[in-house]
């Protein structure tokens, strides 16, 4: 059975392209084109095959995005991409922090809207399941489970905050994790604001486990947002 | 000689120090009488009559002139009374002694008024003292403060002090307004209808009223315009707290307060005109460069995607799939240029009508390059551009995403005018108090002509669409780019500089001063096992 996708944006042109775009994918796409809307199409998914992904545009006619993405993070995990029409906005942060599994900035190619949704699919139910326990890439191999990570094959020794830090990236490999989510579960809620601590123990890490440092492959900076590791893969 | 008489009584108003002043005199003649008394028969009549006029000399200094020549007649008649023979009535006997007590008195009397007229010169010279440090005060109090209603409550603080009574002042202006044909005032403090009536007028006419002014003397408080130097800017209306009315000294001083907030308003409103003009000059400039940008480099992408587009609508069937895929792959290429040249026309027009909302944070110059760096390997595949940061730089209070956006911005035109297949480096360096981040080409660099004038909005290597050392035609949106990385440096207390590179090429060179990290340093983390 195809994965289902709620397409939530209201310019008609838009939503039509990614609606085509995506049923070329081999998606079961529902778009609507208001907050109003949607909410009666996840009500009626849940009785037809259900919902396994929301693209949500922000800036919609009758309201934010915001509430939407409370009441479905309250019901059930369903991943939630935002979709956003200026770069640097805050309610894009505000609601990656409040749950939201990974942002695209308009405009954007089509190559990296399926990149994300397929990350955010992957992750899918990670509150029930185990996480992403290993994670390989660029010469670069991170076990959870044994807590080692080697590079080409030789072992690399991290400092438990260095782990931590980079384990927690693991968990969400492919998604953006925020700069609030990185402190608040590496250091704990009272450095929420310390973003100065994150840059010094990232260039640590970036200095152990990247062939060139200033050109990251692996430790990837979301400008004003939080750090990605990239996918998993070659 | 009375009005001296006058003014020293009332300067001599509180009544603690009048009081205190009235024993201390009250105690002089008192100790002269018991000395006379204890002298009586031991000194002679003349000897005693020195002591009489000393003391009326002494008590002079403390009480009020008419007390003080009541008093020394009085004690020259006791005196008489007393001691001069016949003792006991007031007639006397000598010819000389009745000079002595003519003499006495004249003494006594002119000692009195010599010494009233030396307070009056005293409180005069107070008066005036106070009077020059109060308006050195207000003037001080008008330049800290930068907004009117402040400069007026300053005044109303020096106005009160002057009278006695509150203040109430009607200013020319918008806000809290009352109309009152057709011009806007407001006013500051509480007035009857009748008050504010005269405060309008006193306004219009720009002369005073009120008391010793000429003109309606009959009022009991005072009307001052406040006056600059091109017309009245407001009105003031002095109650006064007792029933006499002050001179025209106080007078003078209270309109001198006045004209002084009238100057202070006139300079805030000159300002003020000032910096509107230069606000609305720049909106102008602001607005033709949006059109410029808006006409000139996105209409060329905006083409190219429109005729691809149509292309493949109206010819879709009779093109091949590789011509199909080319001209998909047009469309593409030129919608990313023109967002690019969106997001960088979108931003300048932004810090230009907004200013800068910089969201600062603490940023590593190496996350940077290296973003800048993803972004042009997913546009351009031929890995020309490589990075060099020096290891231990500081990190940079700014914002990472304008930041990116000026780097990304120097790469692109770099890679654009630096010629093909030549390489491109970025070079982050610290130097004293700040970092350099450096975006080398080694193109045919820039002319020099060109060199000033790169960053002005609208240049784009030379002229319009002539070609520089046989690159392309033309530039687009390369001025926008510039002008914005200057902004997005200017913003951030930093500059942008071109400089030519010895062996060929341009070098942009961003300098981003650095600022003193947060105390604490982070530690590690408790609790964490080692891996």
């Amino acid at each position: 059975m195809s994965l289902g996708v709620l397409l939530i944006e209201d310019d008609r042109e838009l939503r039509a392209t990614l609606r085509d775009a995506l049923q070329v994918e081999g998606y079961r796409v529902v778009a609507s084109a208001s907050l109003a809307d949607a909410r009666a199409v996840i009500t009626t998914s849940l009785a037809q095959g259900g919902l396994d992904i929301v693209l949500l545009d922000l800036g919609l006619p009758d309201g934010d995005g915001d509430t939407l993405l409370v009441e479905l993070r309250r019901e059930r995990g369903t991943p939630v991409i935002v979709i956003s029409a200026r770069p640097g906005e805050d309610q894009k942060v505000r609601l990656l922090d409040a749950g939201a599994d990974d942002y695209l900035v308009k405009p954007f190619s089509l190559a990296e809207l399926l990149a994300r949704m397929r990350v955010a699919l992957r992750h899918r139910g990670t509150a029930t399941r185990p996480a992403t326990v290993r994670y390989e890439r660029a010469g670069l191999a991170v076990d959870l489970e044994a807590r080692r990570v080697h590079r080409d094959a030789v072992e690399v020794h991290l400092t438990p905050t260095e782990y931590r830090l980079l384990a927690r990236l693991v968990r969400q490999a492919g998604q953006v994790v925020t700069h609030r989510h990185l402190l608040l579960d590496v250091w704990g809620p009272e450095y929420v604001g310390h973003t100065h601590y994150l840059r010094l123990y990232m260039a640590q890490l970036r200095a152990k486990l990247e062939a060139e440092p200033a050109d990251p492959r692996v430790l990837l900076t979301e400008p004003g947002v939080g750090y990605r590791l990239a996918e998993p893969g070659d | 000689m009375a009005c001296y008489v006058a003014d020293v009584d009332n300067s001599l108003r509180p009544t603690s120090t009048t009081n205190r002043r009235r024993w201390l005199a009250t105690a002089v003649w008192t100790t002269s009488c018991a000395l006379m008394l204890g002298l009586d028969g031991r000194i002679d009549l003349a000897n005693m009559a020195l002591i009489l006029v000393l003391s009326a000399a002494v008590a002079a200094i403390w009480s009020t002139p008419w007390a003080s020549l009541a008093a020394s007649a009085t004690a020259i008649l006791a005196f008489n009374f007393a001691f001069v023979p016949p003792r006991g009535t007031f007639s006397v006997d000598l010819r000389q002694h009745t000079l002595l007590l003519v003499t006495m008195l004249t003494v006594s009397w002119i000692v009195t008024l010599l010494v009233t007229r030396l307070r009056w010169h005293a409180a005069q010279a107070t008066a005036h003292a106070r009077r020059s440090d109060q308006l050195r005060l207000l003037g001080e109090a008008l330049r800290a403060a930068d907004k009117p209603s402040d400069q007026a409550s300053a005044l109303q603080r020096a106005l009160s002090d002057v009278g006695g009574g509150h203040t109430t002042l009607l200013l020319r202006g918008r806000r809290e307004c009352e109309s009152t044909g057709g011009e806007e005032t407001r006013l500051l403090g509480a007035a009857t209808p009748d008050e504010a009536a005269g405060l309008r007028l006193c306004l219009q006419d720009g002369r005073s009223m009120g008391p010793a002014t000429g003109r309606h003397e009959e009022q009991p408080s005072w009307y001052l315009p406040l006056r600059g130097l091109q017309g009245t800017h407001g009105a003031a209306l002095v109650r006064h707290a007792s029933a006499h009315s002050p001179s025209g000294i106080v007078l003078e001083h209270a309109q001198a307060l006045c004209d002084q907030l009238g100057a202070a308003l006139e300079r805030g409103a000159a300002l003020q005109a000032a910096a509107l003009a230069r606000q609305q000059a720049q909106d102008h400039a602001l607005r033709n460069t949006l059109l410029t940008a808006i006409s000139h480099d996105h209409r060329t992408p905006l083409a190219t995607i429109l005729s691809a587009s149509s292309a493949l609508h109206d010819q879709g069937e009779r093109l091949s799939v590789a011509q199909r895929r080319q001209l998909a792959a047009t469309i593409v290429d030129e919608a990313t240029q023109l967002a690019r040249l969106t997001d960088n026309t979108l931003q300048l027009a932004r810090m230009g009508a907004v200013g800068p909302n910089l969201q600062r944070d603490w940023e590593s110059v190496e996350e940077m390059v290296g973003t800048v760096l993803r972004r042009v390997r997913q546009r351009d595949a031929s890995q020309r551009v490589k990075a060099r940061v020096e290891p231990g730089l500081p990190l940079l209070r700014c914002d990472a995403v304008l930041m990116v956006q000026l780097l990304d911005n120097l790469v692109d035109n770099a890679l654009k005018h630096g010629g093909a297949e030549k390489p491109v480096e970025v070079v982050a360096r610290q130097v004293p108090g700040a970092v350099v981040i450096a975006v080398r080409d080694r193109g045919p660099g820039v002319p020099p002509a060109q060199q000033k004038l790169i960053f002005e909005t609208f240049q784009r290597g030379v002229g319009g669409n002539t070609s520089v050392g046989g690159d392309r035609p033309s530039r687009p949106g390369a001025g926008v780019g510039l002008a914005l990385c200057r902004a997005i440096a200017l913003a951030h207390g930093g500059e942008l500089k071109l400089r030519p590179r010895s062996h060929g090429g341009a070098s942009f060179e961003v300098t981003l001063p650095v600022e003193d990290m947060p105390a604490g340093s982070p530690g590690e983390a408790t609790d964490g096992a080692v891996p």
